[in-house]
């Protein structure tokens, strides 16, 4: 393997500069769970690696308490999200995946910023904060910005990052009343596992009603990008959801799924599973609606 | 059928002795091992998966500084590796497979030799290749070695008990069905590797990962003799061994390598494998097209079995091409069955070749013959279980291959599988029960002229015995099982017993870590010297103690007089006395073992082994039905293993090996397209995780051999071996559909689902209704 120098500046302020004055061979690493993978293969050979593990704040999870938003700091680990109460409680659609990544030790490291900014379709950490609307918040040397999360993503390996930029937060907007999510990834094996397809789903319901205000119907491994089933959401988007509605949808994010064939599995197959499995998780989006009201 | 303890270490769950030293990271592998000046080697492989070499320009890389010795196909002499010997470890002028060795380098570093590799141009002219064995065999099939003038290898596998034909046409209930299998690989942590160092008489020392010592030497030897010294000694290290499972019962073209560079470095010469090389170049099961046919009397009583067998060789003949010999075991011998058929072609491909895989072949075969077994007590209307007590083995048999069953726990496993699982217990929607049986040789098989071992014990002056076997252990827990046997024998306790394992130098002959014999042969070797030197201090202790012998026992550390329990002399003290007199005498003692059992005849008749082990495994599983994807719920396996040695080790033998075939049940393949590996990781090969582990219960059937050590039978391989049919009946069971090739993937059982419920899923999509490729 090639040797790198590694820096671990302590401010955002100073990673940027960091980046900027060795500009060519330098990469940003948090866990460094796909940087050092790609290095060992010789995919990458950066000169420089700017650790942002030392970032301060950046690997915190809170709610803001004056506006309800959910802050997901980009150097939370997987298993920070996991093991958190907050998440479990009030994102349970997040404990479905983060709970499910690698192993306890790639979790122990892996960041969710890595895997967003990794962007590999067959991710997982990026499907429930779309489906939860989130919001990426960057850093870089023009400053500070913001994007939806579904849009950060331009292709396989490929977002909206400038050079330097840093993913600093994802935003969850505040959640209405009434609202459930699920997510789930279909797999061969309970570990180690790179999904056949990922489904998450966020819906909510009408106070008082089963009638759906908003559905958020999100697939991973559907596209070479996280791709929301826009005309499956609003088919569910003012009707009253029931089993048979939700198995309609299914019918139509399979559809619009994109899914191939490869090694690790048949289209056929992985559009059969979208369908099964947004019924599965809107079904489980209902029961948790339910639990929580 | 358990026996009253009446040992103090037999039968006692001890602890692996190198458990310890592997979780504290001191164990060394072949990874840890370094030699002064030591160069490392690197293997280039072919980018084609038949090819004319039109030329190969190493100039670069000899120029690359720290490269020290480049090699192509064209530099070395004559050497042939395998069954066949049609294997040279570097190929010239043609190419057959992608695992196909075409240069070496050696060099100062890893990384350059690394580098030196990627700066050897080699000019290729592709050639029609061929990656279906039934394409192989045609007449007009592209040739993977055209002076073979044939794909299909010139192997004798055929036999015929009885008289088939009639027994068909007699036949109440037939059944007929094709069942597939494909490659799965032993997926080893430790990767393999070799070290090979000359010192300045032309000797060899090779450090090596080989569940064959003795007869890897004499490999290594032809490659010396080829390269011109011949007469040579060769002495074979083992490092620790991180995993064998079949993989090392042959020698293979990076140790030749390694050697072939060591001799022109005239330095020592590290070949190590990544985790990539593992997956592609090292030899895999072979994958199978079974056609079988069974049929049985109105009472359900096996009337005859034929079998028709292709089996994908690859481009080369390891071990894989001989497998047919141990299907033919469970094919002729596996329930009482009168008339049998079975023939097997062998046929080169441009695929990986094949190896011996735990099992040896048995899993394939029980697969179709355990399927099949519930298809036709469907078709004869008789109970599962009951079609396998009609004809289950019995002591004092003797099979139609001239197997001489001795022990036989067969009906107690079935018995055990059908309590213990609680097969009547209410199934609720989806889930399923599912039964198969096995039969492996126990003790021992001669495969070769030999199935010899030999032990020498070795006692110091604090009662303190070194134990030198030919044994291999791999991790299976060997020296941990012969030292509790020497400790039994001489009344020492585990830890005074240190077992050498290692070294071809020290340690005596062995045929090989294979066909689960080691328990059995090295087990008996180790008695059969303990025993002398236990008369010996008995002997002795006669003698200080005057109190005859046969009133004397080894007990704690102590000679002991049986009687008078207060009589006793420390075993240390007696050996001082030993050692240190006129006259002395040495404590030691060798012996060799070789069971009585048979070679196969040409008819393929012999008793193969001196005991054959037995096994029943139940599973109880659930299906998802609009995902294919099965959950095993509760397994039981019921081994008959003679008598467990210790309980411990054998749990862990059962549990791999269970859990080694539900990965071959329903999850692992090697996936090759037109040849290429294309999933040569465990992101993709999907070996199961610790979080996969299943519930699971082993039960040990103990029916105390005469002739095994203590009683035991081997049980290495076993476990593996019905897995997948117990699983494929379960699903069938589960749910009304029949899965004939493996892995049970859920897309298979989902594709199936639909079939029956009249959606074609593979042809064409039920969503889209347009064409899928399946
Ligand atoms: C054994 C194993 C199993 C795995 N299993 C899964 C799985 O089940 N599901 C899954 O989705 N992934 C899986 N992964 C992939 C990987 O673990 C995740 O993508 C992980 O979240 C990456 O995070 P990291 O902190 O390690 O990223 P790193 O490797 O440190 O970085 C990844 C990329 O992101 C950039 N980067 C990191 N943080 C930032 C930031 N804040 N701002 C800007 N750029 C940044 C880096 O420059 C790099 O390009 C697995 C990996 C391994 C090795």
């Amino acid at each position: 393997m090639k040797t790198f120098s590694y820096l671990v500046p302590k401010t955002l302020d100073e990673a940027v500069s960091l980046f900027e004055s060795h500009s060519d061979r330098v990469m940003y690493v948090a866990g460094g769970t796909d940087v050092m993978v790609k290095t060992k293969q010789g995919k990458i050979a950066p000169d420089y690696l700017i650790s942002l593990k030392h970032l301060s704040d950046l690997d915190k999870v809170k709610m803001n308490p004056d506006t309800n938003e959910l802050i997901i700091g980009a150097l939370a680990t997987h298993r920070t999200l996991e093991t958190s109460t907050l998440i479990r409680r009030q994102f349970p659609i997040i404990h479905d995946a983060v709970q499910h990544i690698g192993s306890t030790q790639i979790r122990n490291v892996a960041t969710i910023g890595g895997n967003i900014v990794n962007a590999v379709p067959s991710a997982d950490g990026a499907i429930p904060l779309i489906a939860l609307d989130g919001v990426a918040k960057m850093y870089g040397p023009n400053g500070e910005r913001t994007v939806d999360l579904i849009h950060f993503f331009e292709g396989p390996g490929q977002t909206v990052l400038e050079a330097g930029e840093i993913l600093t937060e994802i935003i969850i907007p505040s959640q209405s009343s009434h609202t459930g999510g699920a997510y789930q990834k279909v797999g061969r094996r309970a570990a180690m596992e790179l999904p056949l397809i990922g489904v998450g789903i966020v819906l909510t319901l009408e106070p008082d009603s089963a009638v759906c205000q908003k559905a958020r119907i999100c697939l991973g491994v559907a596209a070479p990008t996280p791709l929301r089933t826009l005309s499956a959401e609003r088919f569910l988007t003012g009707k009253v959801l029931n089993e048979d509605i939700l198995i309609e949808a299914g019918n139509i994010a399979a559809e619009e799924s994109r899914v191939r064939d490869s090694i690790r599995g048949q289209a056929w197959y992985r559009r059969e599973m979208v369908s099964v499995f947004v019924r599965r998780m809107g079904l489980k989006c209902l029961k948790r609606i339910e639990e929580t009201n | 059928m358990g026996t009253k303890q009446k040992y103090s270490t037999v039968g006692k769950r001890v602890p692996k002795l190198d458990a310890i030293d592997k979780a504290t990271g001191r164990a060394q592998y072949i990874q840890d091992v370094k030699l002064p000046g030591m160069l490392y080697g690197k293997i280039l492989y072919s980018k084609y998966p038949h090819a004319r070499i039109v030329n190969i320009d190493t100039s670069k890389a000899e120029k690359l500084s720290g490269v020290r010795v480049v090699l192509t196909g064209e530099d070395i002499p004559n050497i042939r590796m395998g069954v066949y010997k049609d294997n040279p470890p570097l190929k010239a002028g043609k190419v057959r497979s992608y695992r196909d060795e075409v240069a070496a380098v050696a060099a100062t570093e890893p990384e350059i030799a690394k580098k030196a590799i990627d700066l050897i141009e080699v000019t290729y002219e592709a050639l029609p290749s061929v990656f279906d064995p039934i394409t192989a065999m045609q007449p007009d099939a592209p040739l993977v070695h055209e002076n073979h003038k044939t794909n299909i290898l010139k192997m004798p596998w055929k036999l015929h008990y009885g008289d088939v034909e009639t027994a068909r046409k007699e036949a109440a209930h037939v059944v007929e069905k094709q069942f597939t299998t494909t490659w799965v690989t032993h997926c080893c942590l430790g990767t393999s590797g070799a070290i090979a160092d000359f010192d300045n008489n032309n000797n060899l020392t090779i450090h090596t990962n080989t569940q064959i010592p003795s007869l890897a030497q004499k490999d290594f030897q032809e490659t010396l003799k080829a390269l011109g010294i011949p007469d040579k000694r060769v002495r074979v290290i083992k490092p620790v061994i991180g995993g064998g499972f079949g993989s090392k019962l042959d020698t293979y073209a990076y140790e030749h390598v390694a050697i072939l560079l060591a001799w022109h470095a005239r330095r020592a010469v590290k070949v190590l494998f990544d985790r990539e090389e593992e997956f592609v170049a090292t030899s895999t099961r072979q994958p199978t097209i079974i056609d079988i046919a069974m049929g049985c009397d109105t009472e359900g009583r096996l009337m005859f079995r034929d079998i028709n067998m292709v089996l994908d060789n690859g481009a080369y003949t390891s071990w894989g091409v001989t497998t047919p010999s141990v299907m033919m075991m469970p094919i002729t011998s596996l329930y009482r069955v009168p008339n049998v058929r079975y023939q097997a072609k062998c046929v080169y491909t441009n695929n990986t070749y094949a190896q011996a895989m735990r099992g040896y072949g048995n899993p394939q075969a029980t697969f179709a013959i355990e399927s099949a077994m519930d298809i036709l007590a469907e078709a004869a209307g008789i109970d599962r279980l009951e079609i396998r007590r009609i004809n289950s083995n019995q002591p004092g048999d003797e099979t139609p291959q001239g197997f001489k069953i001795t022990t036989c726990g067969l009906p107690e496993c079935i018995n055990a599988v059908e309590k213990v699982l609680d097969i009547e217990k209410p199934k609720t929607k989806g889930e399923g029960i599912g039964i198969a049986s096995l039969i492996h040789v126990g003790g021992g098989a001669r495969i070769y002229k030999s199935d010899g071992c030999g032990a020498i014990i070795k006692l110091d002056d604090f009662g303190k015995a070194d134990v030198f076997t030919g044994a291999s252990d791999m991790g299976q827990g060997a020296d941990t099982v012969i030292a509790q046997i020497v400790a039994e024998q001489l009344g020492l306790e585990v830890e005074d017993i240190h077992v050498i394992h290692q070294d071809t130098d020290i340690c005596p002959w062995d045929v090989g870590a294979h066909a689960s014999r080691t328990t059995f042969v090295a087990g008996n070797a180790a008695l059969g010297a303990a025993k002398k030197i236990r008369s010996r201090i008995l002997e002795l202790g006669a003698e200080l103690m005057g109190i005859t012998q046969t009133k004397l026992d080894l007990r704690n550390r102590h000679v002991v007089a049986q009687d008078e329990p207060e009589k006793t002399m420390p075993i240390g003290k007696l050996l001082r006395k030993a050692h240190f007199s006129h006259g002395g005498t040495m404590m030691m003692a060798d012996f060799f073992y070789d069971p009585a059992n048979e070679n196969m005849g040409r008819d393929f008749r012999g008793n193969l082994s001196m005991t054959y082990a037995f096994g029943t495994h139940g599973v109880r599983l659930k299906v998802d039905e609009e995902t294919g994807k099965v959950e095993i719920l509760d397994y039981v396996a019921a081994h008959d293993v003679g008598r467990a040695i210790n309980p411990m080790l054998l749990d862990g033998q059962v549990h791999g090996g269970v859990m080694m075939g539900v990965g071959y049940a329903l999850t692992e393949q090697v996936i090759l397209e037109k040849g290429r590996n294309m999933n040569p990781d465990f992101r993709d090969y999907k070996i199961l995780t610790a979080k996969d582990a299943i519930p699971l219960t082993p039960v040990v059937i103990e029916t105390i051999d005469p002739d095994g050590p203590y009683g035991a039978k081997g049980i290495g391989e076993p476990g593996c071996v019905p897995t997948a049919p117990a699983i494929a009946n379960a699903i069938y069971d589960a749910i009304g559909v029949r899965i004939l090739d493996l892995p049970i993937t859920p897309e298979r059982v989902l594709a199936e689902i639909k079939k029956k419920k009249g959606v074609d899923s593979c042809g064409i999509d039920p969503l889209t209704e347009k064409e899928q490729p399946c």
